[in-house]
C-alpha cells in the first residue's frame, strides 16, 4: 500500500518533521502571499525556496515529473488563450505603455508588456504549484486535520479529510473486487474490444453495488466513532500533533513576519495605489 | 453482595422502522466481574440487546424503549451514548470499518482525542493500552498492513482507557480465521482476569467461545431470553439444536454415541471434563460400522500444473499443482494472504499465471478470455451485495446471458432452469432488496449458474451466517452438487464447513500448497494445522483423551454424520 504522492507515515526530513500546525499555517500564509504578489521581486525568492523545499523532501521524481509536465502544459495553453483573447492585456497591467515587438495583424500582436504580464502569470502559477507540491508531499492526512483545526476550522470538517484518506483505499479494493466478479459474468472492460460509451455504461453497473456496500460501511464507521465519543465535546486534541521543535519556532517567526509584511503590502497598496498594477521594470 | 452493572427490568425495544418489537420482556442482571456469553441465532435480538447496552439504541437507531435498563445504575433512556461510553467499551464486528484513524497509535488514541486529553497525557495511555493487547510494536503501522486479528486488538485497546468497567464484544469471531479467533478468545479472557473487567460476548459460535471458560450463557430467541444459566447446564440440555445453535462437535459426538446427560455433568471444558461415564459408549460407537459411501472415480475436470504467480514483489503462489475431478467438493483453506484467493482468481482467468498451465477439461484455458472462462468456471463472491446490480431477481439472473447477446428463447430456458435449481422461480419478480441475505446469496449463485458452468467457486459462502442459515446454504449447495453434478470449490477458513461438506481440502500456506488430502487427514496433522492458522477441532482432543487415533476417529465421525444426514433425507 504505497501511494507516490500522499504519504501516510510521517517522513524524516526537516520539513516532514514540522508539526501539522506549522505546515498548514505556513502554507496558508504563503498562499496569501502568492495571490497578492504580481511581482517578480516577491515571487522569485519564493520560487527558489520552493525548489529547495522540494529537493529537501527527497520525493520520487519519476511521478512528480509527470505532474510538472501536465501543469506546465495546461498553464502554457492558458496563457496562449489569454493572449488570443486580448493581445493588449499587458498595457492595462503595466501602466499604459505599449511596445509592440511583433505584429501579425492590426489586432493580433505581441507587445513587450503583454509578454511580461503573461510570463509573470505563468511564473506565478508554477510557483504556487511548487509550493503546493511541497505542502502535499510533506503532510500526512492526520497532520492536515490537526493543522486545519489549529487555524480554527471546526474539527468535524477536519475529520472529513482524515476519514476520506482512510477509506479511499478500501473503496478502491471493493471496486476491484466488484469489477472482477462482473467481468467473470461477462462485463467486458477491455478498451480494445469495447467502445468507450459501452465501457462507461458497464462501469455504471459496477457503481451500484459499490455505492450500496459503501453505505453499509458508512453506518459501521459512524457507529464506531459515536461509541468512542466522537462529537461529544466542542474541542479536540490530536495524537498525531507532536511537540513543537526548534524548526517549528523558526518557521513561526518566518510565517508571522511574512503575514505582517503581506498585511502592510496589501494595506499600503490600497491606501496609495502604485502607478502601474504590477511591477514592470521597462517602463 | 456483588454489584449489578447491567440491569434490564421488563425491558422491551421496538425500532421505529419496524411494526413489532425486537425485544420483549427482558429481565436480566449482569454483575460486576462476570463473563457472560449472549448466544442466539440471527434475528434473535442479541445484537439489539447489545446496542441497548452501549447506547447505539436509541442514539443511532431510533426506537421505543419500554421498561428499564440501567448501566452502572444509570438509566439508558436518559443517558447519552457518550456518558455510556465511559462505562461500556464496545468492539464491533467489522474490524476494518471501526479502524477510523490512519495509524494504530492514532486509532487507540481516538477516544482520548475526542475528550481533548492533552497529548502528553495521551502518549502513556496509548502505550499502556497497546501493551495490554500486545500491539505496542505496531503503533506506527497503517491499517492496511494489519491482519483482521490485529485490527481487532487495536479496536479493543481503543476502548480500554477511562477504566471502562464493561467490555462488550459484538461477534468478535466473525471476521477472523480459526487461529486468530482462538487468540482473540484467549486475549479477552486474559483482560477479563487481569484488568478485572466485566465481559459480554455476543456470538453464535458456542464452541469457539468456550475455548476459555465463561460464567454464564444467555440464550436468546425471537427477542426473548430462553435460557440464562451456566454453560454446563446449557450443554446438557437440548436447547441448542432446538434454537438453531451448533453444538460443540464433541457434544455431538457424545450424543451420536448415545450418551445421556442428567444435567449435573461438567461438560464445558473438553480438556478437563470427566469422560469416565461416557468412555465405554464412545468407544463402542467408534467401533460400530458405518457405511462409507465410496467416492466414485470420475474424470478430471481441472488440472493445475506448476503454477506460480506474483504481483510484482515476491511470489504469491509458488509451483502449485493439483487436480479436481468432476463432481467433487473441494475446500481451499489457509490463513489470509496464503494464496487461496489468488488461486481462485487464477482459476477464473482474472489474473494469469507467470508460469505453469491450467487445463479445463484437458484444454489449456489460457487461450480464453475472462468472459469465456466465466462460462466454465463461475465465481461467487463472499458479500452478495457486491455482486447484485439489478432491482429484480429475474433481471439479475439473466444479465450474464444478455451480456453475451444470446437469443431471447435461449435466455428464457436457461434462466428458468437456474431459478429452478435455486428454488427462486416463484420469487423471480421480487425486488432484490426485499429478500433476506440467504436468498440474495442464492440469487448470486443463480446468476452464475445461468451460464451453466462446470465448476463454481464460492468465497466464504457462510461468513456471518448463523447455524440455521449456514445449514440452509450448505444443504442447497450439496443438492446442486448431487443433483446436477456441479463441481464446487469453497474458499473458507471454517473447519466445520470443510468437515461436513467437502471431500478434500487443499491447504495453502505462504503461497505453497502444503496439503492436499481428505479433510480428516488434514485435521489430524499438527504441522499443517499450525502452518495454516487452522485449529484443532474438539474431536481431535476427544480422540486423544480416549486414546484413539484422531485421524480414524474424525473419519468415523464424518462418515457417521453423512450417513445420518442421508437417512434423514426423504428418498426420492
Amino acid at each position: 500500500m504505497k501511494s507516490p504522492l500522499l504519504n501516510l507515515i510521517p517522513g524524516d526530513t526537516y520539513i516532514h518533521k514540522l508539526t501539522g500546525k506549522t505546515k498548514v499555517r505556513t502554507f496558508v500564509i504563503l498562499l496569501i502571499y502568492i495571490i497578492m504578489s504580481f511581482d517578480l521581486r516577491l515571487l522569485l525568492p519564493l520560487f527558489i525556496a520552493g525548489i529547495i523545499g522540494l529537493v529537501s523532501l527527497r520525493p520520487e521524481w519519476k511521478t512528480l515529473r509527470y505532474f510538472f509536465i501536465v501543469v506546465a502544459a495546461v498553464n502554457l495553453l492558458n496563457i496562449v488563450l489569454f493572449w488570443l483573447v486580448n493581445p493588449d492585456i499587458g498595457t492595462f497591467w503595466c501602466g499604459g505603455s505599449r511596445t509592440v515587438l511583433i505584429s501579425f495583424t492590426k489586432k493580433l500582436f505581441i507587445s513587450l508588456e503583454t509578454l511580461w504580464y503573461l510570463s509573470i502569470r505563468f511564473f506565478k502559477m508554477i510557483t504556487s504549484f511548487l509550493i503546493s507540491m511541497v505542502f502535499i508531499l510533506s503532510i500526512t492526512p492526520s497532520e492536515l486535520a490537526a493543522g486545519l483545526y489549529s487555524i480554527k476550522v471546526p474539527y468535524k470538517i477536519c475529520t472529513i479529510f482524515s476519514i476520506a484518506f482512510r477509506y479511499i483505499p478500501d473503496i478502491g479494493r471493493d471496486y476491484e473486487n466488484i469489477k472482477i466478479s462482473m467481468q467473470a459474468r461477462g462485463v467486458e472492460l477491455d478498451p480494445k474490444k469495447v467502445p468507450l460509451i459501452d465501457r462507461i455504461k458497464q462501469n455504471v453497473l459496477i457503481l451500484v453495488p459499490l455505492i450500496i456496500t459503501s453505505f453499509d460501511r458508512v453506518g459501521n464507521i459512524s457507529n464506531a466513532m459515536d461509541l468512542r465519543g466522537y462529537g461529544r465535546g466542542k474541542t479536540r486534541t490530536y495524537y498525531s500533533e507532536h511537540e513543537e521543535g526548534r524548526a517549528d519556532k523558526i518557521f513561526k517567526v518566518f510565517y508571522m513576519g511574512l503575514l505582517v509584511f503581506s498585511a502592510i503590502w496589501i494595506v499600503s497598496r490600497i491606501i496609495s495605489p502604485p502607478p502601474s498594477k504590477m511591477w514592470y521594470p521597462f517602463s | 453482595m456483588k454489584k449489578p452493572i447491567v440491569e434490564f427490568i421488563d425491558f422491551g425495544f421496538q425500532y421505529r422502522s419496524q411494526s413489532s418489537p425486537t425485544l420483549y420482556n427482558i429481565n436480566l442482571t449482569i454483575y460486576q466481574g462476570e463473563k457472560v456469553l449472549i448466544l442466539g441465532p440471527s434475528g434473535s435480538g442479541k445484537s439489539t440487546l447489545a446496542n441497548c447496552i452501549n447506547g447505539l439504541n436509541p442514539f443511532s437507531y431510533e426506537g421505543k424503549i419500554t421498561g428499564s435498563c440501567k448501566i452502572a445504575g444509570r438509566e439508558t433512556k436518559t443517558a447519552s451514548i457518550f456518558a455510556l461510553s465511559k462505562t461500556v467499551g464496545t468492539v464491533l464486528q467489522d474490524s476494518d470499518a471501526q479502524f477510523v484513524a490512519l495509524s494504530v497509535g492514532e486509532d487507540i488514541a481516538f477516544a482520548l482525542e475526542n475528550q481533548s486529553v492533552p497529548r502528553d497525557e495521551m502518549i502513556p495511555k496509548v502505550q499502556r493500552a497497546s501493551e495490554i493487547v500486545g500491539m505496542e510494536d505496531f503503533l506506527h503501522h497503517l491499517p492496511y498492513e494489519l491482519s483482521g486479528g490485529q485490527k481487532q486488538k487495536v479496536a479493543l485497546a481503543g476502548v480500554l482507557h477511562d477504566d471502562v468497567d464493561l467490555l462488550l464484544f459484538d461477534e468478535p469471531l466473525a471476521s477472523l480465521d480459526p487461529q486468530a479467533g482462538m487468540q482473540a478468545i484467549e486475549l479477552i479472557h486474559k483482560i477479563h482476569l487481569e484488568q478485572k473487567k466485566t465481559v459480554i460476548i455476543i456470538e453464535h459460535r458456542l464452541e469457539d467461545v468456550l475455548h476459555r471458560p465463561v460464567d454464564r450463557i444467555i440464550l436468546m430467541n425471537e427477542g426473548r431470553i430462553v435460557f440464562d444459566g451456566s454453560p454446563d447446564k446449557l450443554l446438557t440440555s437440548n436447547l441448542l439444536p432446538k434454537y438453531g445453535i451448533r453444538e460443540p462437535l464433541y457434544i455431538m459426538a457424545m450424543k451420536y454415541a448415545g450418551c445421556t446427560f442428567t444435567g449435573q455433568e461438567v461438560l464445558s471444558d473438553i480438556h478437563s471434563m470427566d469422560l469416565s461415564p461416557f468412555e465405554d459408549k464412545l468407544k463402542a460407537h467408534f467401533r460400530s460400522p458405518v457405511k462409507r459411501s465410496p467416492i466414485p472415480v470420475r474424470d478430471e475436470i481441472l488440472r493445475v500444473e506448476d503454477v506460480s504467480f506474483s504481483y510484482g514483489d515476491g511470489d504469491v503462489l509458488k509451483d502449485v499443482s493439483f487436480s479436481i475431478n468432476r463432481g467433487e467438493k473441494v475446500a481451499f483453506v489457509g490463513k489470509n494472504g496464503a494464496g487461496k484467493s489468488t488461486m481462485a482468481k487464477l482459476l477464473c482467468g482474472i489474473i494469469r499465471p507467470d508460469k505453469g498451465e491450467i487445463h479445463v477439461e484437458a484444454e489449456n484455458y489460457l487461450q480464453y478470455s475472462i468472459k469465456e472462462i466465466g462460462e466454465k468456471i463461475g465465481y461467487v463472491m463472499q458479500n452478495p451485495n457486491q455482486m447484485l446490480v439489478k432491482d429484480i431477481i429475474l433481471d439479475e439472473v439473466e444479465l450474464a446471458l444478455l451480456l453475451r447477446d444470446k437469443s431471447r428463447e435461449e435466455i428464457d430456458v436457461a434462466v428458468e432452469r437456474a431459478l429452478d435449481m435455486c428454488n427462486l422461480y416463484g420469487m423471480r419478480n421480487w425486488p432484490i432488496h426485499a429478500v433476506s441475505y440467504g436468498q440474495r446469496k442464492r440469487v448470486t449463485i443463480a446468476s452464475i449458474l445461468v451460464l451453466q458452468p462446470d465448476i463454481i467457486i464460492l468465497d466464504e459462502p457462510t461468513a456471518g451466517q448463523d447455524y440455521y442459515h449456514y445449514t440452509e446454504i450448505m444443504n442447497f449447495l450439496d443438492d446442486l452438487n448431487r443433483e446436477y453434478g456441479i463441481t464446487i470449490v469453497f474458499i473458507t477458513h471454517d473447519m466445520h464447513l470443510a468437515i461436513e461438506y467437502t471431500d478434500r481440502a487443499l491447504v495453502f500456506s505462504d503461497g505453497e500448497l502444503i496439503a492436499d488430502d481428505s479433510v480428516f487427514k488434514v485435521l489430524s496433522n499438527d504441522e499443517v494445522i499450525t502452518e495454516a492458522n487452522l485449529k484443532q477441532t474438539s474431536l481431535y482432543t476427544l480422540a486423544k483423551r480416549l486414546d484413539l487415533e484422531p485421524e480414524d476417529y474424525i473419519e468415523h465421525f464424518i462418515a457417521y454424520e453423512r450417513m445420518k444426514k442421508d437417512n434423514e433425507k426423504p428418498t426420492s
